[in-house]
């Protein structure tokens, strides 16, 4: 590990929460949900497009 | 684009008609997407973390975002796509 890789895993541990977050590279986990409509997503359905995942923490809060 | 968050899908629902998200809103009630993406630490975490990633074509992560604005991300990544 370089020195400015292990100054950021340091940052990391020392701030915490984001030391378990997937890196680039990584094969995004396979997995299934149902939308706000009630259909059935699956990740691996949408091979061959790209897909922002984004993680929001409760439904209508602001910021 | 795609949205999770441990709502229920009528949560979402209603959160999807009041902004007019053009994507799907997914709920992660037992938190199995957001325990393997890093959004929470454990299954008794109530809220998801403001993160995000984009995932490319093979599957595999293109960009990982630690901290991301609720307010302007979605849009900013629709208008990238």
């Amino acid at each position: 590990m370089s020195l400015s890789g292990k100054l950021r895993y340091i940052l990391k541990i020392a701030i915490g929460g984001e030391a378990h977050m997937l890196n680039p590279g990584d094969q995004a986990p396979d997995f299934e949900a149902t939308d706000h409509n009630g259909n059935t997503v699956r990740l691996r359905d949408l091979r061959g497009k790209k897909v922002v995942l984004w993680f929001y923490p409760k439904a209508d809060t602001p910021g | 684009m795609i949205g999770v968050s441990f709502d229920t899908p009528a949560e979402n629902a209603s959160f999807a008609r009041k902004f007019n998200f053009p994507f799907a809103l997914l709920s992660d009630p037992d938190r199995k997407i957001g325990l393997a993406y890093g959004a929470c630490e454990k299954q008794s975490d109530e809220y998801a973390r403001r993160i995000a990633y984009v995932i490319d074509e093979n599957g595999k992560i293109a960009q990982a975002h630690g901290k991301v604005d609720a307010k302007t991300y979605p849009r900013e990544q629709l208008a990238s796509l």
